[in-house]
């Protein structure tokens, strides 16, 4: 039984301030280490930082491009952040973005000529339920077969990927672009008719596009769901106690089927609004360089799963990746910024654990550090009523019973 | 189907299925000792692009570099892993998210790409290669000649890799401290076994299977570096655990099946069958997703026999 | 045991001098003296509370005293971890045992023992050695066993044979008889006596007057940190009655049967016909069970850990289907594996795993107390109205003393006041049947006193009880009838007016009348 250098003792409550500090102090940290990394593979970080900056803040157009790609890590983000909120280990946004995509395409190819008031609403309905399915397959093997879902949902997204490819590369099919002379040599989706392409909203000096105002609406909606509803009140049961969640008559394996439903839906929407908002068109190979699914986890993370945080997340994640987008190919090195994303996660991760536990570091007394699991009459100071800030009104009782006898 | 198709998917089978041997092996390790790792993905992709790099710059003669090589993949790997024990062991971190960190940092997106792209890695052709060893003269042996015993030194190394990583676990001490820290660390904990110490330490050793596993795609499968060559190789090594039943010895069955059905693409292709390649391309996550909800179904009612700590931090006390 | 110990046979093997420790709020021990003589058992006796466990974790060097010292064959002693103690050959049997399910006997034996320190591990040969010191002190377990196959008992005989294989000469064992039927309880006693003969020393902590005048040569008594005392078993004045008055400072009766006004009546309102269930890994866990309870009425549930009780308990809840029989309310019946239903037509559940099963941890008192109700004041349509919900909270938290605030999150509530919100939880529904397990355990005299307050007073309203517990003592406080399981039958229903424990502990050991 070696004390350990360092030891974590189990916070009872996170001070408020912390919840912010953490994700902010984890990007400006992974910036930093990432910024050592570029000195050391003989790269200047700070023009590289300054080209990423101009590409995502300064330049004309840039923040306009930077809310284009918000815009799906916000949603994926949000499926990330229900899921993994509620112990859901959906890792297939990046899937269910594509089925979404997939639908999108289709439902505006098919009805897009009739104008935006029948195509986005059939376009997000579509795309929601592609995700949505996609999702639920998991979901289901999980909740029925006992099928690890981490496994299944990612082994989809592959799968998922390779359909895309098949639709355009690989087939003649409805989505495919055969027509056009261009389209002769290098594969390309069909595009929607432009009454159908989704609009823009100007704000000063930037545009929102509206995937990205339906993508705040969701936030909105999930915030209240979770805190304040039946449904949401059921689902933080489930996550937290599944097992009290089942004596309260929750029906635990529903509960989950539909957090990944929910979670694949919104995943979906993310590839609908590629479609309406950005590409317009099928474009596999374009979704599956921007990794928007998968970099929603580190959104949702980086968000403590808060659905607002996660509005804040995405835009700072979606200036990185947009930097990493539009500087593709140019001499910016390619890879970096999924290193920072890395990093990031690795930071926030590290920060989780300064909110859930305090930080002792050196081999000083060990004496309450070293209780032992083994304990059931309850010598550990186990606090009566509150500890830590409300000590007082709790009164400063420890549960060992050394006054009345019956 | 002829018999030179048959045992040529059978020798491609072995020869896919190798990385994916090592690759489970060692994350079988590191999930003995309650540590669930997502990253394996990233480490071999790491572990694929260093290993070139190395192999492309360092002199020597070729069986040396591609030494140097393999144990700097190995290196770089279990690197990786260490980051991931720092932060699921020491720090708590929740495994999934962290080692979804891992594959993020790694991964195609990340660090192997930055490597290939900023040593201009693409495209290069491999100054050196492992080569098929006839070992014991075997190969000339009808069929199993060449199924078995026309490989690289890397194939048969993985043979002994699981010998030994099997008499670890059932019959060596450590071994046996290991299976207990994974099933229940606070009785081990109890038992003055270090359960800080065993999951750095496995976590760390399935980073450098990973990293190893890695390198043969580069050093010994295609010749060349491309991005993302391991193509969710990593993501099937971790299914590989499960359906095995973490036992080390099952990894060879179901790593060699997967093989095979990764072969299964190339070598149809290479006979004019014409049937999507997406569709084959696609077969392995299939298949992988079908093997798991049999094997999850059927053991449904059982515990499927993993670690009962699996994916859960320990800290003493609670 | 292993070492030979030849010198002078009253020395003192482990000791403690003017031992102190303090934890935040309290004083665990006050300046304790305490002294174990070779070749005898020695019991710590004590209510809950009183500083038994911490004063042994001392001497085990798990927690280190605040003043005074240890004493190791009689000169003083630096303990720094169990593992200085267990050099010199004193080891402790915790009531939670450290062992590895899914690993055998003989494999849970060795491990971590580091004076074999070949690499390689020879099975059969540990099997042999095992089996060899299995032998020696009666305890036989078969070495290639997997614990999880283990009765309660044999895994208690496991843990002590780690520790004789270890080289043990000195043992505390933690309230060992807790979770064992009265005769395997006798066998154990039978066990300590061979190592006493063989030279070894025993702490025996127990808070059971009968076995400690059974087993022991010496008694200390502990109370409120203190050492009260240290008195000879076998002087002819110590008897039950004088340890009892040390133990809890005034004269007690002996049985603490709470008054009642056994309201009974006279039809069923509970009843169980030929119930059977599977349990958690397929195999059949609840075989054929009848049982009837009457409103007013605290039917015991008694039997040995793991035979059937908890899925009996979940069974008539709602939480586990039953593969046959009915489970009727008022004569109409529940429906099978419907925790709704159940709650619906008022079955209330406190179940034994208070912060995992009955409350979701994670989440604010007030929460916590909305947990079964799914209509009330307390809710708009989809919504919570959480002002009202808040004020539910305070009502409750006022009249069933719970020291927390509705927003606490329920973690951080001490195991007497968790227990206290889950029974505020389920008592406020107005309950007909109230199925509660292990409602004591682990809480402090206080707690323990007010938790049973609130279950009589229940029974008092007209609820028909389900009292489930390990604590034989408790059941024969608190019950009307007891219902005795094992192996998942019911082996005999019997009056708690009309029997005694041996009875009880013959039905537990499935031995029927």
């Amino acid at each position: 039984m070696t004390a350990d250098l360092i030891r974590l003792e189990r916070r009872l409550a996170t001070p408020r301030w912390l919840m912010l500090a953490v994700p902010a102090a984890a990007g400006v940290v992974a910036l930093l280490l990432a910024a050592i990394f570029l000195a050391a593979t003989g790269r200047d970080p700070i023009s590289t930082y300054r080209q990423m900056a101009q590409a995502s803040i300064t330049r004309d157009g840039a923040l306009s491009a930077t809310m284009i790609t918000a815009t799906p890590l916000l949603l994926t983000g949000l499926a990330a952040a229900i899921a993994f909120r509620m112990r859901a280990w959906n890792i297939g946004g990046e899937g269910q973005l594509y089925i979404g995509a997939i639908a999108a395409a289709g439902a505006g190819l098919v009805v897009g000529g009739q104008g935006l008031a029948v195509a986005l609403p059939a376009m997000c309905l579509a795309g929601m339920a592609g995700g949505a399915l996609w999702a639920a397959i998991p979901g289901l093997l999980r909740a029925h077969l006992n099928t690890n879902e981490i496994l299944t949902s990612l082994m989809l997204n592959y799968v998922a990927a390779l359909l895309g490819y098949y639709l355009i590369f690989g087939s003649g099919s409805y989505w495919r672009d055969l027509t056009s002379p261009g389209a002769q040599v290098f594969p390309q989706g069909k595009e929607i008719a432009a009454t159908s392409w989704w609009p823009g909203f100007l704000a000063p000096g930037v545009v929102l596009p509206l995937g990205f105002l339906v993508g705040i609406a969701c936030a909105v909606g999930l915030f209240v769901t979770i805190r304040s509803t039946r449904f949401g009140f059921r689902l933080r049961v489930v996550s937290d106690s599944p097992r009290a969640a089942l004596y309260a008559g929750i029906r635990t394996k529903r509960a989950f089927v539909l957090v990944m439903v929910l979670s694949g839906a919104l995943a979906g929407l993310a590839g609908v609004s590629q479609v309406g908002d950005f590409a317009h068109q099928l474009d596999p190979k374009g979704l599956q360089g921007a990794a928007y699914g998968y970099t929603g986890i580190v959104v949702a993370a980086l968000a403590r799963y808060n659905p607002i945080g996660v509005i804040l997340a995405a835009l700072f994640m979606g200036a990185l990746a947009n930097a990493g987008l539009s500087l593709a190919g140019s001499d910016f090195p390619q890879g970096l910024v999924g290193m920072i994303e890395g990093i990031i996660l690795f930071c926030a991760l590290g920060g989780e654990v300064l909110s859930r536990y305090r930080i002792r570091v050196g081999r000083g007394s060990r004496a309450l550090a070293s209780v032992v699991a083994s304990d059931s009459t309850a010598p550990a100071p186990r606090v009566d009523g509150i500890a830590g800030e409300g000590a007082g009104q709790g009164g400063a009782e420890v549960d060992m019973g050394t006054g009345r006898i019956l | 189907m002829n018999d030179g198709l048959v045992v040529q998917l059978l020798a491609s089978a072995v020869l896919f299925g190798t990385p994916l041997l090592i690759a489970a092996l060692g994350e079988l390790l590191a999930e003995r000792s309650g540590i669930l790792n997502l990253g394996v993905e990233g480490m071999m992709l790491v572990g694929a692009v260093s290993g070139f790099l190395v192999s492309q710059r360092i002199g020597g003669a070729g069986w040396t570099a591609l030494l140097v090589a393999v144990v700097a993949a190995g290196v770089v790997g279990g690197g990786m892993g260490l980051i991931h024990a720092f932060l699921t062991v020491t720090l708590r971190a929740n495994q999934i998210v962290s080692g979804l960190a891992l594959t993020i940092f790694g991964g195609a997106i990340g660090l192997s790409s930055y490597i290939g792209d900023s040593q201009h890695l693409t495209g290069q052709a491999a100054r050196h290669q492992f080569e098929a060893i006839n070992l014991f003269g075997l190969s000339d042996l009808p069929i199993l000649g060449p199924v078995l015993f026309h490989h690289t030194l890397f194939v048969y190394g993985s043979w002994v890799l699981v010998a030994a990583v099997a008499y670890y676990l059932y019959r060596t001490r450590a071994g046996l401290h290991l299976r207990a820290v994974g099933e229940d660390p606070a009785a081990a904990d109890a038992m003055g076994i270090s359960v800080t110490g065993y999951r750095y330490v496995h976590t760390v050793a399935g980073g450098v299977f990973a990293g190893v596993a890695g390198a043969f795609y580069t050093l010994a499968l295609s010749g060349n570096w491309s991005n993302g060559i391991t193509a969710g190789a990593g993501w099937i090594a971790l299914a590989m655990v499960v359906l095995a039943f973490w036992r080390p010895e099952l990894v060879v069955v179901g790593a060699y099946l997967f093989g095979g059905i990764a072969a299964l693409g190339p070598n149809l292709q290479a006979r004019n069958v014409s049937l999507p390649p997406e569709l084959f391309s696609a077969l392995p996550y299939l298949m992988t997703i079908v093997v798991l909800v049999l094997v999850s179904s059927a053991w449904a009612r059982g515990r499927l026999n993993a670690p009962a700590a699996l994916g859960t931090a320990y800290m003493r006390g609670e | 045991m292993r070492g030979e110990h030849e010198s002078a046979d009253s020395g003192v093997v482990l000791g403690a001098s003017g031992v102190t420790k303090r934890f935040p709020g309290v004083i665990a021990n006050d300046q304790v003296d305490f002294a174990l003589r070779r070749g005898e058992v020695h019991a710590l006796l004590g209510e809950n509370g009183s500083g038994k466990t911490t004063l042994c974790k001392i001497l085990t060097g798990l927690y280190r005293p605040d003043e005074g010292s240890v004493i190791l064959d009689g000169a003083e002693a630096r303990l720094h971890s169990p593992a200085d103690a267990h050099a010199s050959g004193v080891f402790m049997v915790h009531q939670h045992f450290s062992l590895v399910d899914n690993m055998t006997v003989a494999e849970n034996v060795v491990l971590g023992w580091k004076a074999g320190r070949r690499m390689r591990l020879s099975r059969a040969q540990i099997e042999d050695e095992v089996a060899a010191a299995a032998e020696r002190f009666d305890m036989f377990v078969h070495p290639r066993a997997q614990i999880w196959q283990l009765s309660v008992g044999e895994r208690q005989r496991v843990e002590i044979l780690k520790t004789l294989y270890r080289g043990a000469h000195t043992l505390i064992l933690d309230e060992p008889t807790t979770v064992l039927t009265p005769q395997e309880a006798e066998r154990l006693f039978e066990s300590l006596r061979r190592m006493v003969e063989h030279g070894g020393s025993v702490v025996f902590i127990s808070h059971k007057l009968p076995e400690v005048l059974a087993v022991c040569d010496r008694v200390t008594v502990l109370r409120q940190g203190r050492n009260i005392g240290t008195v000879d078993v076998g002087d002819g004045v110590t008897d039950a009655k004088g340890l009892a008055r040390m133990m809890v400072g005034r004269e007690i009766e002996l049985g603490r049967r709470p008054e009642r006004r056994g309201r009974v009546g006279d039809e069923p309102l509970l009843r169980l016909i030929d119930v059977s269930a599977d349990g958690d890994h397929g195999a059949p866990a609840v075989k054929e069970v009848s049982l009837a309870v009457l409103p007013g009425e605290v039917l015991g549930i008694a039997g040995v850990a793991g035979n059937g009780q908890r899925e009996l308990a979940e069974v008539v809840t709602g939480v586990r289907p039953r593969s046959a029989g009915t489970v009727a309310l008022d004569g109409r019946e529940l429906a099978s594996g419907s925790p709704l239903n159940a709650a619906k037509r008022g079955v209330a559940y406190v179940p034994e795993d208070r912060m995992g099963v009955g409350l979701a941890p994670g989440m604010e008192l007030w929460e916590n107390l909305l947990l079964r109700a799914g209509k009330g004041a307390c809710w708009r349509g989809p919504f919570i109205r959480r002002s009202n919900g808040i004020a539910h909270a305070e009502a409750l938290v006022e009249s069933f003393d719970i020291r927390g605030q509705p927003r606490t999150l329920v973690r951080q509530l001490s195991g007497g006041n968790a227990q206290k919100v889950l029974l505020a939880r389920e008592l406020s529904s107005d309950p007909r049947v109230l199925v509660i397990a292990a409602p004591t355990r682990g809480l402090d005299v206080a707690a323990m006193a007010a938790v049973r307050a609130f279950l009589i007073e229940a029974a008092e309203h007209g609820v028909a009880v389900m009292l489930i517990s390990e604590d034989l003592e408790e059941l024969m406080d608190l019950c009307d009838r007891i219902a005795v399981m094992c192996a998942g039958r019911v082996t005999g229903v019997v009056s708690v007016g009309s029997t005694d424990v041996e009875e009880i502990g013959l039905l537990m050991g499935g031995v029927t009348a």
